[in-house]
């Protein structure tokens, strides 16, 4: 009986020993795995981060003086410095506040403003410079 | 006891005991005896040991636009020994890429476990060859330079090779500075040789080279470019150079030259097209050197600019050599004489003050060495001393013969005129910087040597007023602005050392406004034609500059009476 007992709490121990050894094993594999995940998000991070740096590349690419002189020529637009007499009014600011105020008339008073048929959109330098 | 332990597990055990002794013997064997090679071999599967490369140092304009970046692309690499029907690999290999089936295939060929197929190609590219799921095809990330602005300021940026090392320009020449030092890593990889993490991690991390700040302003350069451009296409020009320089600092805002080239595609354009003409190049300058003779005569007192001298109708006899002006005069002022550029007058105010006085002047504006401007492969010209002069040298010197200078040169030498008399050295570079943006090294100006003094240099820059007012230079007139400067129409020499009839250079060397000069412009243009003349292919180059520069800079127009 007393053997029995011996070989009950010695398959015990075995158990116990074989269940440690295994969950040990699983964290590592766990641990191991998670720092495989990390690689692979660190490795589409710097992926993203050279195509954002491309893109931005691009982006002065078609921003720079000779490529937008090479569209104007391409095109036959023929841009030339204002004279003397000529007056050059640059719209800024100022329309914002038209918009805004009619904004404010209310439908039924805009149905009696003739406006605009076609608009230019303000102009938003939307670019930003690539982060280093 | 008795029953748990049956003969039958009693024989298990034994076989098993001497199983685990054999395993024992073995690990004994292993670890005493082939310890050493066999932990080599397994080290030498299982760590790598990586070189980090530096990402290059940006190179920007003074208003720190981007003129030079770099990007990572992949290189495709691929291992013959691999790679599965290779006659059809080779096929759609060949496709993607753009290169010749035949020279493909002869990479499988190749008895080595790594050729390299193609160096950093585009990202759209990359992802065509991933598509094709070729076996035995890899990839590496490698930097590649990228020149946002293609051929602009490209003789001043320069560009590197394909090993990411400077090859021309600032690219070249600050290549220390720009590349970095390469970093390492130190890790543990599994069967499929992804990096085990967790596992012998270390890294020096590469440090990334130090940016560039030019002086050059890239709006400046466009337009100087473009005009420049215009002018050389329009006179069937061999070459052009354009130099636009702060004469108080020193700080060259835009230098270009023609032919030019594709910083991005180097392969298309001849060396021709890759030389920085501005200071490669030397020639004689010719009538615009004269700027050079009426400030050493007015300076030594010699001469007084409503002194009269007589230009002897055009045609002038000395030492057995006759000179011409390209037009008949008779007594001009000598003021006149720059203006409307006798090469007898000058030549006769130069023979008051001798060689040797004109000889110290002309080196006092800086011809005949180099200017040390920060760019490389610059010549310092030929100035021979008196002691090699001829009879007819002090006459054909002062008229800017027997002499040669670059471009950035003339720039120099007019700027000490317009910055009151000081001669100053010119310079590209602002200052070189961390990536935060911390200055590591800043490239002062500095105001070398006095020239002449404040008052002979307001003297010559009201004679060379008049020159545009009136004169030779005419066409560079601009509005509001009151420029001044030197037009220059320079025989080039024949191989047989005779003076050609066919081929010249011209040139047009100013600054505006005069009184207060801001900005100096020095135009010269190779072989145009039909025109030739300084005053009629470089002096409008100068003025459209000047206008625009004037715009650029919001200086309003001014009257100016006097």
């Amino acid at each position: 009986m007393k053997d029995a007992i011996r070989i009950d709490k010695l398959l015990a121990c075995i158990v116990i020993l074989t269940f440690v050894a295994l969950s040990y094993v699983n964290q590592q594999a766990l641990v191991y795995q998670m720092g495989l995940k990390v690689k692979e998000n660190y490795q589409i991070y710097s992926k993203l981060v050279d195509r954002n740096r491309i893109l931005g590349y691009n982006v002065l690419n078609l921003k720079s003086p000779v490529s937008l002189e090479a569209r104007l020529l391409a095109k036959k637009v023929e841009l030339n410095m204002p004279r003397k007499w000529q007056v050059v009014k640059l719209e800024s600011s100022p329309r914002k506040f038209v918009q805004k105020d009619l904004g404010k008339k209310g439908l039924f008073a805009s149905l009696f403003v003739i406006g605009r048929e076609a608009e230019a959109s303000p102009n938003v330098n939307s670019f930003a410079p690539v982060s280093r | 006891m008795q029953k748990l332990i049956t003969p039958r597990i009693r024989k298990v055990l034994y076989c098993l005991l001497v199983l685990f002794t054999l395993l024992a013997v073995r690990l004994l064997f292993v670890q005493l005896g082939a310890a050493r090679p066999l932990s080599k071999l397994a080290s030498d599967q299982y760590k790598t040991f990586e070189c980090l490369l530096p990402r290059r140092g940006i190179i920007y304009d003074r208003n720190l636009k981007e003129l030079a970046g770099s990007v990572n692309l992949n290189s495709v690499f691929l291992d013959p020994l691999i790679v599965e029907d290779k006659d059809s690999a080779a096929g759609r290999l060949s496709e993607v890429l753009d290169i010749d089936k035949d020279k493909i295939a002869g990479m499988f060929c190749e008895d080595k476990r790594f050729v390299w197929l193609a160096r950093k190609v585009e990202p759209e590219t990359e992802r065509a060859i991933r598509r094709l799921h070729i076996k035995g095809i890899g990839f590496v990330k490698e930097p590649k330079r990228v020149y946002p602005n293609k051929e602009l300021a490209s003789h001043i940026t320069g560009f590197v090779g394909l090993d990411d090392s400077g090859l021309e320009g600032i690219e070249l020449k600050y290549d220390k500075f720009l590349k970095g030092s390469p970093g390492w890593i130190y890790t543990i990889r599994d069967a499929k040789r992804r990096e085990v993490p967790g596992y012998e991690y270390r890294e020096i991390p590469p440090a990334d080279g130090n940016d560039i700040v030019l002086t050059i302003d890239s709006v400046i350069q466009a337009f100087a470019e473009r005009e420049l451009d215009a002018a050389f296409k329009k006179y069937n020009a061999k070459g052009g150079s354009i130099v636009v320089m702060d004469p108080h600092t020193g700080d060259i805002l835009a230098l270009a030259n023609r032919p030019t080239y594709d910083l991005n595609d180097i392969s298309g354009y001849s060396i021709d097209a890759r030389r920085n003409r501005a200071i490669c190049d030397f020639f004689e300058p010719g009538s615009s050197f004269k700027m050079v003779t009426a400030s050493a005569v007015l300076e030594e007192a010699a001469v007084k600019p409503e002194d009269e001298f007589f230009c002897e109708n055009g045609e002038f006899k000395w030492e057995g050599h006759t000179y011409h002006d390209h037009k008949p005069y008779g007594w001009l002022p000598f003021k006149d004489v720059i203006k409307y550029s006798s090469n007898i007058g000058t030549m006769k105010s130069a023979l008051k003050i001798g060689d040797k006085r004109l000889y110290r002047y002309i080196k006092r504006f800086g011809f005949g060495k180099k200017t040390g401007i920060d760019l490389p492969g610059e010549v310092g010209g030929i100035v021979r001393p008196p002691s090699k002069w001829s009879k007819l040298s002090l006459c054909s010197i002062s008229m800017g013969q027997e002499l040669t200078v670059n471009v950035v040169q003339l720039a120099c030498a007019i700027s000490s005129l317009a910055n009151g008399g000081y001669y100053i050295r010119p310079r590209v570079i602002d200052r070189i910087q961390d990536k935060a943006g911390n200055a590591l090294e800043r490239f002062e100006s500095k105001r070398q040597h006095r020239v002449v003094s404040e008052e002979t240099a307001l003297e010559v820059r009201k004679i060379l007023r008049g020159v545009v007012d009136g004169g030779t230079g005419k066409s560079a007139e601009v509005e509001g602005y009151f420029p001044a400067g030197k037009t220059g129409t320079a025989q080039k020499v024949e191989e047989n050392g005779t003076y050609s009839r066919s081929k010249f250079m011209a040139s047009f060397i100013g600054f505006l406004p005069f009184d207060e000069p801001r900005f100096v412009i020095a135009i010269v243009m190779d072989e145009p034609r039909p025109q030739h003349y300084g005053g009629t292919v470089c002096a409008p180059v100068f003025k459209k500059v000047a206008d625009q520069l004037m715009r650029y800079y919001k200086l309003p127009p001014r009257s100016y009476k006097n």
